[in-house]
């Protein structure tokens, strides 16, 4: 590793922590708008080792927000190509591709210290939140527009993902995502999955309300 | 009192954080839902309920953390001092 590449991050939360980070592994769900930003981020860090699940393929509608791609991979898969520019990104990072869909049949690896859910979907979500064991702690992201919010579950101990979201279905048509609010909300997320690793979660069981519209932030007691 | 809390779309809209209304025995959601659109001058009903009065699907309710829907939706019974939040999450990525 090249000396003094994760120096000016040490200063701020010191070795013991980067230790951590470096020693951790991290699932992130989806690598489109919230998931690029975040593996770009942890990786930047220095994360050990990040799993990535993804069945899609760049359009020309991600552009504006999917942080690791650009014009010349539309109509490409997403997931080997986050993989390539992650890698190019830091090379000492190990990223272990997951293809597909999530659906009822997903299985979380064993020994992943977190799980970063990046989708797009509440089925997905429903399904994600599912598949975490025990013990291991769901860092939730998601956004419409200018609305967004960060919340952390630790699976078997707080209320399930789908309880807490029951009846919040997909709405009809797109969804409005700017590049602004993906890159803030994906950096919320990636601050909130640092103190998880740490075992010092700020969002447990509270969720992070944010509207850009009138820089306004709340918390939801969950 | 009953503490009512908005969150995302419905502050917004309403352009309030929250506000309290009475409590009287027998309350339920449903009932302070319709004590709070009547002290709210922006209506805002239509955003949790469709018109059947059937909580939307979009906006969770929340009574002391607990969604309805794992409850007894708009007839869940309201104690005093309960706390119920109205929240639109942000389902894209």
């Amino acid at each position: 590793m090249v000396k003094d590449r994760y120096a000016r991050q040490i200063l701020h939360w010191g070795a013991e922590k980067q230790k951590l980070i470096e020693q951790s592994s991290l699932l992130i769900a989806g690598v489109g708008g919230l998931g690029a930003t975040v593996s770009q981020l942890l990786v930047r860090a220095g994360i050990g080792r990040l799993y990535l699940v993804d069945d899609g393929h760049l359009d020309w509608p991600d552009l504006n927000r999917q942080t690791l791609y650009g014009e010349k991979d539309v109509g490409l898969a997403k997931l080997p190509l986050a993989k390539e520019r992650l890698n190019q990104i830091n090379s000492s990072t190990e990223i272990v591709e997951i293809p597909g869909r999530i659906d009822a049949d997903f299985q979380v690896p064993a020994g992943v210290d977190g799980v970063a859910d990046c989708l797009d979907n509440y089925q997905s979500r429903f399904e994600l939140y599912r598949a975490v064991s025990a013990g291991t702690y769901f860092v939730h992201g998601g956004l419409n527009g200018n609305q967004g919010q960060v919340l952390t579950l630790l699976s078997g101990k707080s209320q399930p993902f789908e309880e807490v979201f029951a009846g919040a279905v997909q709405p009809q048509g797109t969804i409005p995502v700017t590049p602004d609010s993906v890159v803030i909300i994906a950096g919320l997320m990636v601050n909130e999955l640092f103190s998880v690793l740490w075992k010092t979660p700020k969002l447990l069981d509270r969720c992070l309300v944010i509207s850009l519209d009138d820089f306004h932030i709340d918390f939801m007691d969950i | 009192m009953i503490k009512i809390q908005f969150f995302s779309l419905v502050r917004l809209l309403i352009k309030q954080e929250a506000t309290e209304v009475p409590w009287v025995e027998g309350e339920t959601v449903q009932s302070v839902l319709d004590k709070t659109q009547a002290q709210i001058a922006t209506p805002f009903l239509h955003k949790l309920l469709n018109e059947e009065g059937v909580a939307h699907t979009g906006t969770i309710i929340l009574v002391n953390r607990k969604n309805i829907l794992h409850l007894n939706g708009l007839k869940t019974p309201i104690a005093d001092d309960d706390v119920l939040a109205f929240f639109p999450p942000g389902a894209g990525g």
